[in-house]
């Protein structure tokens, strides 16, 4: 035999062929599946987003009420929601954030909201009071404390995020 | 509350918490492009006035899906329908029945009315999501929601 022609036989030629288009094929098919598989761990959670709410050289000791917006989004429609919190410094200088949804039935309590009772946090709705902590007065309807905003802090902006309830905090 | 399932099992559970209800009256009509928009536009910032008002009260009132009606200078007919409305409410028990409505033809009927009529003058904006007009609604809403605690 004398030097081979063909380095690559019609059969091997045939072979490599098919497993290339093949292998073609089924990537084209398992991409989108493993593409579709991971989609919810590369969404951005939209509720532990932190938003920038204020400097934190504006806090005071006394409660104040901040406000922002956030986009929520839910199965059928996207709208822009505004986030109340009651922002303080404790005596050590930590700042707290307080929900302002009250734990009885959910109405917004105020700071000072009762002439009565001017270091409380009073609800409008069945006359439920908190102490400037959060806890709420005994006696009164709430059965818990406010909800706590987490917080951080970046370049002296105060960041807030998502409420936990008294029990995980 | 509002009228959806999740908010009525709470409210099963905190009956007698919640003894306020509040039912938007909103106008509709079929005469021309100036009086639908008007109309149109009404129901849009009454029904942020609504919503504003049950989150700030929401363990005390109980917003209705809103009550729509044929705009009409005589509202005789309405009011007598409202009335049986306030009635039902009365039996659940509800002890307040507040009506809301920028439709100034309520004004006259008021004290036919078997409920505390809360008539403001409608607010023409072209954007409801402007920043003036968010504060002026908030502001109205606050005084609203002031004058409900006097019935309290």
């Amino acid at each position: 035999m004398s030097e081979k022609r063909q380095q690559v036989s019609r059969r091997q030629f045939l072979n490599y062929t098919l497993t290339g288009v093949g292998g073609f094929m089924a990537a084209g098919m398992l991409a989108p599946m493993v593409r579709f598989a991971i989609d919810p761990a590369l969404q951005a959670s939209s509720k532990g987003d932190f938003k920038a709410v204020e400097d934190v050289e504006n806090i005071t000791e006394e409660p104040t009420r901040i406000d922002w917006e956030i986009d929520q989004v839910d199965a059928w429609y996207e709208s822009t929601v505004t986030k109340t919190a009651w922002v303080y410094k404790d005596e050590n200088g930590d700042i707290v954030a307080l929900s302002p949804i009250c734990k009885h039935l959910g109405c917004m309590v105020t700071w000072a909201g009762n002439d009565d009772y001017p270091d409380q946090f009073y609800c409008p709705c069945h006359d439920g009071r908190y102490y400037k902590s959060g806890e709420n007065v005994p006696n009164t309807p709430p059965p818990e404390g406010l909800d706590f905003y987490e917080y951080k802090i970046e370049d002296g902006t105060l960041l807030l995020g998502p409420t936990k309830p008294r029990g995980e905090a | 509350m509002q009228w959806n399932k999740q908010d009525l099992d709470q409210y099963f559970t905190a009956e007698e918490y919640i003894d306020t209800l509040l039912i938007p009256l909103i106008p509709i009509t079929f005469t021309n492009q100036k009086e639908m928009e008007k109309s149109a536009a009404q129901q849009e910032t009454g029904m942020i006035f609504v919503r504003e008002m049950e989150k700030h009260f929401k363990g005390r009132i109980f917003l209705l899906p809103a009550y729509h009606y044929l705009a009409s200078g005589d509202l005789g007919a309405e009011v007598s329908r409202l009335n049986e409305w306030a009635a039902k409410a009365n039996e659940r028990p509800f002890k307040h029945v507040f009506f809301f409505s920028f439709d100034p033809h309520w004004k006259k009927q008021e004290r036919n009315l078997n409920g505390t009529l809360l008539w403001m003058p409608a607010i023409q904006t072209e954007d409801t999501q402007s920043k003036e007009t968010q504060s002026i609604i908030k502001d109205q809403v606050n005084q609203l929601t002031g004058l409900i605690k006097t019935y309290w």
